[in-house]
């Protein structure tokens, strides 16, 4: 929630505008900009044009953040002068963050909207990285989010006793990123009700807060460089939608789930690479098990295989996410119970986990993939025979 | 001029690919710069380029040239003063056709439907008002210079039979054969930009530009009019780039595709040209596609040569919506409309400016898309144009580019406008988007030119049925014609001899619903311009609609006597097309066929076709014992030919399920007369005996229950019957349950109680193995039911598992002081949500 933020926030600010942020490895997860601060600075160091004030980097080497680029640039980090190669953040239509990009240096704000597991937050929280160099701020938005918040709050024991001061006042996220000219992500924005939503409107086209304790000091205005990325699951879309005030001051960029094989294939090499690197687990994971995992996901997210036999879809999301997390349990497993090397029947195991989740009819779903698609496949594939037979094990 | 203008695509963008694509682009340049210091002047352009236009006029009005060469099909060089008369608008097309009437391509019967049909070929040449090919013909009128077109007839470019063959690329040859009408010469690969997009220099390009599609990269180069300060700077940049695209092509594709053998022709009518006009290289300009500036000046190969047949060119009305992407047409403009706002805006001559050209008419284009937006029901605000336009900029600078192209502005739209999935949420929007860069203009064609015969009396009739509304936009009519009327009588004849003729101006509506309706027909009428191409292909059959949709007929009738389904259907159509005396002659051939065809679903097609005309008898003065013997012979013919196709391969059973099916309609509807239901009864009994394929069987079982010939238990028995067999035959209750719900709907539901038990039995009786075998077909059985019919069934399934009709269940009963107690908790629970508000 916002409160638990923003105590953060100041730290990682600095910590992220330090050309050397000391990484701390007693956090469970770095934000972006500690993660990649050396990208972020090399891109910095090499920037061709001047960024639009006051972002940290011009819209093209946002871009080239956010989409990774061949030629490694040279940078002096800690005094040393090193090779830094940009890697790939987001796989999908590179269209998309261009767009993103262009909408956050513009009047209105960004609505990122997509199914669960589509990178939405991954990356609101890479361009905030890129453009303002923090991305903590950020607002989760719940059934239980109030406009304080969004705006401000008080210091209730200090009121009583002095009144309300400006020193007295609790700065919300939106605040904070208004004073700093900086971007504030919103997350699931439509899980809040239309009225804390509509405290946005103001904001966003004021680009102003009212304070009205404060008779002296009453307006807090946005300096430049503040604008807003929101995210929204499309699954929750009806439930609270935004209203058409609140509509027209965002611009909403749809990411499609990935379509392709090959794709699908390098988001969940690199994201569980990454993720087994924090979890301290060796080695990645072999490319036929990857191959195997991201045809599993695909044909059951689409309700057809590749030889073109339509097959039932489970109730429940299954995204490039589950998949990336599925590797991930995989691997835990393979390191902590099994051979150490992750097997297509580790990947099996864990599959049940992700495919069954509220409704327990996805079972026979997933039996019937396993008796029509799996089961002949593994015929042919040694493979598929091992994960045919760990999940029919699995799933008793 | 001898300073060196800016040249921003060579200088800027190309240097990376042309280094990716292993080429010196010194070479490049080198070879550039020898085209262009040729005495003749050689523009490079791209059809339906708004920006090579511009330049290329300007070009023109400096050269002030004595003879353009243009690249279009020499044998149509005639029309050049068709196509620049000032009555002539664009969009229009050239129309080249030609008829192998000696079979010298060897292709009939290949490319043609028959050996004694010889093969037709043509092909479309579609101008805009902005296409260069078009400004240049107008602007040699205007400045006094002689316009010739250099390009191979399209005959000499058709493949021989044996050369097809020989090449092993089928689809290429198929491509090359260019029958009828289509667009085979876009096809085939002659637009230079299908060689421009396999070649290595774009792959190289796309690459490191970003480029998605080779329009953006088109469109990023050489479509911002201020991009290039003078033509010079524009032709050199764009002879520099086909350079590179001509220099990563392998020499291969250019000979197999024709493009060398059209080159070999261009240069030598252009050295003879000059030779017999006596003009020099100076006072001549050309414009072609930029791939063939680099054209081999020293080849001394000859060009095939023009093929002895009946050869015909004209100019013809066309459309924005034909030549744009949506229409399917080959070498395509994607947005038509889009390309001639920025045409426009540009042009100095018509008050534009190259600089802030694009930006007008981005701003156009912009509030065209939304105000059409709001048409189909989109809120889309003036704030919404001012964002998109913001965005478009923004993008535009982000991918390197001085002002917004479609593609940038289709992407603003999008991000601005588009509130969720653009497929979904955005489907007005993105409708909006097209019929903003397509537009719905028509073009005409000077009444100078005249018109073919049959052209002539297709437009003559139109104007006398009143059905001129129709003609000249390419918009949507329905016409509900009633038949007891004399003008629609007349009407639905015409529009029926059309559609005979392929000649696509109407489509009648509902035909199955109306099928049994004497005398309504619903039509719905659209012209195109391939109207005309189709009425200008039919001509060879005759000077009229009638006389052309008759000599059809006969030409079909001569082809498939013994086709009794084929013929019968004729002989509707004769019906509708009023051709009396083509009746008669249909009437013995469908005799004649019906007693020679061996063919089940033939003779059921026959059967269905004759029932329908029966119907209409009185109206085509048909004889009607004649017909009903036609309906008895081909019906008891047809019943016997049904244990003939009791085990026919998997692609024939639908057709087999559908001639049954139509057979026991006859049998199940009024006019049975005659008709022998005993015959049919046991022919399908003994092929359901002797069938071997489980699907089949389950259509004929089911059939013989639909028609009430056994009873719905027999069915269920049956399906029982699968439950105690072994298990391999027991997964063969999947297809037989598929083929009785193919046929079998009202019957099944009678004995709904039985089936079930029966199929409850046999999904108990099989294992797990069995049952996921068997799950595929069960599913597809059931879902072809009815919604209405499942819902039925799956009442059965629910009574049978314990759940009782609401009227059966047992009431509550409870006492009088109860009830009161109930009433007074309600009054005080109603108070209560009274005073809070609720």
């Amino acid at each position: 929630m916002a409160s638990k933020k923003k105590s953060e926030s100041a730290d990682e600010t600095s910590s992220a505008l330090s050309t050397a942020p000391a990484k701390e490895r007693d956090r469970v997860r770095e934000p972006a900009e500690v993660r990649y601060a050396h990208e972020l600075e090399a891109l910095r160091q090499n920037d061709p044009t001047p960024p639009p004030s006051p972002w940290k980097l011009s819209p093209r080497s946002v871009l080239a953040y956010v989409l990774g680029q061949k030629k490694v640039l040279k940078a002096t980090i800690d005094g040393a002068v090193v090779d830094v190669p940009i890697t790939r953040k987001f796989f999908g239509d590179d269209a998309l963050v261009e767009r993103a990009i262009v909408t956050l240096a513009s009047e209105r704000a960004l609505l990122l909207v997509g199914e669960p597991g589509t990178g939405k937050s991954w990356l609101s929280e890479h361009l905030a990285a890129a453009i303002s160099g923090c991305s903590t701020l950020t607002i989760q938005g719940t059934a239980g989010t109030t406009e304080e918040h969004i705006k401000y709050s008080w210091n209730v024991a200090r009121v009583i006793a002095e009144g309300p001061t400006p020193q007295n006042l609790i700065p919300a996220p939106t605040m904070i990123a208004m004073k700093s000219g900086t971007l504030l992500r919103f997350e699931e924005i439509t899980r809040c009700v239309p009225d804390v939503q509509d405290a946005l409107v103001s904001i966003l086209s004021d680009k102003a807060i009212a304070v009205p304790e404060l008779p002296d000091a009453n307006m807090i205005w946005a300096r430049p460089g503040f604008n807003i990325i929101a995210t929204a699951n499309s699954r929750d879309q009806g439930v609270n939608e935004l209203s058409a005030a609140l509509k027209r001051r965002f611009n909403y960029i749809h990411i499609p789930v990935i379509a392709d094989q090959k794709t699908e294939v390098d988001v969940v090499r690199e994201r569980s690479k990454e993720l087994l690197e924090r979890y301290q687990i060796p080695g990645p994971i072999d490319e036929p098990v990857l191959q195997l995992l991201a045809t599993v996901f695909r044909e059951m997210r689409t309700g057809a295989t590749s030889e073109g036999t339509s097959i039932q879809k489970p109730s429940t999301t299954v995204s490039t996410a589950e998949a990336i997390g599925c590797a991930l349990d995989a691997a835990l497993y393979a390191r902590f119970f099994g051979g150490g090397v992750v097997g297509p029947a580790d990947v099996a195991r864990n599959l049940v986990g992700s495919i069954v989740k509220e409704d327990m009819a996805d079972v026979g779903v997933l039996k019937e993939y396993l008796t029509l698609v799996a089961k002949k496949r593994a015929t042919t594939d040694p493979a598929w025979k091992q994960f045919h037979e760990a999940a029919a094990k699995a799933l008793g | 001029m001898n300073e060196r203008a800016p040249h921003p695509v060579v200088d800027d963008v190309l240097t990376v690919p042309l280094l990716g694509a292993g080429l010196d682009i010194d070479a490049v340049r080198a070879a550039t710069a020898k085209v262009l210091a040729d005495d003749v002047c050689w523009f490079p352009v791209r059809h339906h380029s708004p920006t090579a236009a511009l330049h290329l006029r300007k070009a023109m009005l400096e050269k002030r040239p004595k003879v353009l060469f243009l690249e279009a099909p020499a044998d149509a060089n005639e029309l050049v003063k068709h196509i620049v008369d000032p009555k002539t608008k664009p969009p229009v097309a050239l129309y080249v056709s030609y008829r192998d009437d000696d079979n010298v391509t060897g292709l009939a019967g290949i490319a043609s439907p028959s050996p004694d049909v010889p093969p037709r070929f043509s092909a479309w040449f579609p101008l805009m008002a902005y296409s260069p090919e078009y400004v240049a013909m107008k602007t040699a009128a205007e400045i006094g210079c002689d316009v010739v077109f250099f390009d191979l007839p399209r005959s000499a470019l058709i493949k021989e039979h044996e050369t097809a063959g020989a090449d092993g690329d089928d689809h290429n040859d198929v491509e090359d054969a260019g029958v009828d009408g289509d667009d085979q010469s876009e096809k085939r690969g002659e637009s230079w930009e299908a060689l421009a997009v396999r070649s290595t220099f774009y792959a190289a390009l796309a690459k490191s530009a970003g480029f998605r599609t080779w329009d953006e990269c088109w469109d990023a180069l050489f479509e911002d009019p201020g991009r290039h300060q003078t033509w010079r700077a524009y032709r050199e940049d764009l002879a520099a780039f086909c350079a590179a695209v001509r220099a990563t092509t392998p020499r291969s594709r250019v000979e197999q595709d024709g493009t060398l053998a059209r080159e070999r022709f261009m240069q030598k009518t252009l050295t003879t040209t000059l030779q017999e006009r006596g003009v020099d290289g100076k006072d001549a300009f050309v414009v072609c596609g930029g791939f063939h500036l680099f054209l081999d000046r020293d080849d001394v190969v000859e060009p095939p040569a023009r093929r002895p047949g009946t050869h015909y060119a004209t100019v013809a009305p066309y459309s924005s919506f034909r030549v744009s992407e949506a229409s399917g047409y080959g070498a395509a403009n994607r947005a038509p409309q889009w390309y001639g706002l920025l045409h426009d805006a540009c042009d100095d001559s018509r008050g534009g400016d190259a600089d802030d050209g694009a930006v007008d008419a981005m701003l156009k284009h912009i509030v065209a898309v939304l105000r059409q937006g709001r048409k189909e029901g989109d809120g889309l605000s003036s704030a919404d144009a001012i964002a998109a336009a913001q965005h478009a900029h923004l993008l535009a600078r982000l991918r390197g580019r001085r002002h917004p192209v479609l593609d940038d502005i289709r992407d603003a739209l999008i991000s601005c406008c588009c509130k969720g999935r653009p497929a979904e949420e955005g489907a007005h929007l993105v409708q909006a988007m097209v019929h903003a860069e397509i537009g719905n203009a028509v073009g005409r064609v000077t009444p100078e030119l005249g018109q073919l015969p049959l052209v002539h009396d297709f437009y003559a009739a139109v104007d006398s049925l009143d059905l001129g509304e129709v003609m000249g936009r390419e918009k949507r009519l329905t016409l509900q014609l009633d038949l007891r009327k004399e003008e629609d009588r007349r009407r639905s004849v015409f529009l029926h001899r059309l559609v005979h003729l392929e000649v696509p101006l109407g489509k009648m509506l509902d035909e199955r619903a109306l099928a049994g309706t004497l005398f309504s027909e619903r039509w719905s009428l659209a012209w195109s311009p391939k109207v005309e191409e189709a009425l200008i292909e039919k001509n060879l059959y005759g000077d009229a609609v009638e006389t052309a949709a008759a000599a059809v007929l006969e030409e079909q009738l001569a082809k498939d006597e013994v086709h009794a389904g084929r013929a019968c259907q004729r002989l509707v159509r004769s019906l509708n097309m009023d051709l009396p005396g083509m009746m008669l002659r249909l009437e013995s051939a469908c005799g004649k066929a019906i007693d020679e065809d061996q063919r089940f679903v033939s003779l059921a097609d026959a059967v269905v076709a004759l029932l329908l005309l029966d119907r209409h008898a009185a109206r085509g003065a048909l004889a009607r014992e004649a017909l009903q013997t036609l309906i008895e012979r081909a019906f008891g013919r047809a019943c016997f030919l049904i244990p003939d196709v009791s085990s026919v391969a998997e692609e024939d059973q639908s057709a087999v399920v559908a001639g049954l099916q139509s057979l026991a309609e006859v049998l199940l509807g009024t006019s049975t007369e005659g008709l022998d239901k005993d015959a049919f009864v046991e022919n399908v009994s003994n092929a359901a005996t002797i069938s071997t394929v489980p699907f089949l069987q389950g259509a004929l079982r089911g059939l013989l229950c639909e028609i009430r010939a056994v009873d719905a238990t027999d069915l269920a028995d049956r399906v029982a019957a699968y439950a105690r067999a072994r298990p391999d035959v027991l997964v063969q209750a999947g297809p037989f349950l598929d083929g009785v719900m193919a046929v079998s709907k009202t019957s099944l539901l009678l004995g709904a109680d039985a089936l079930v038990a029966a199929v409850d039995e046999l999904l108990r009786a099989a294992d797990d193995d069995a049952f996921k075998t068997m799950l595929p077909l069960v599913r597809h059985a059931f879902e072809r039911l009815h919604e209405r019919q499942r819902d039925a069934l799956a009442g059965h399934v629910a009574e049978r598992y314990g759940l009782r009709e609401a009227a059966s269940i047992t009431k509550l009963e409870t006492s009088t002081d109860a009830l009161a107690e109930m009433a007074r908790i309600d009054k005080r629970v109603a108070t209560i949500m009274k005073e809070w508000a609720l």
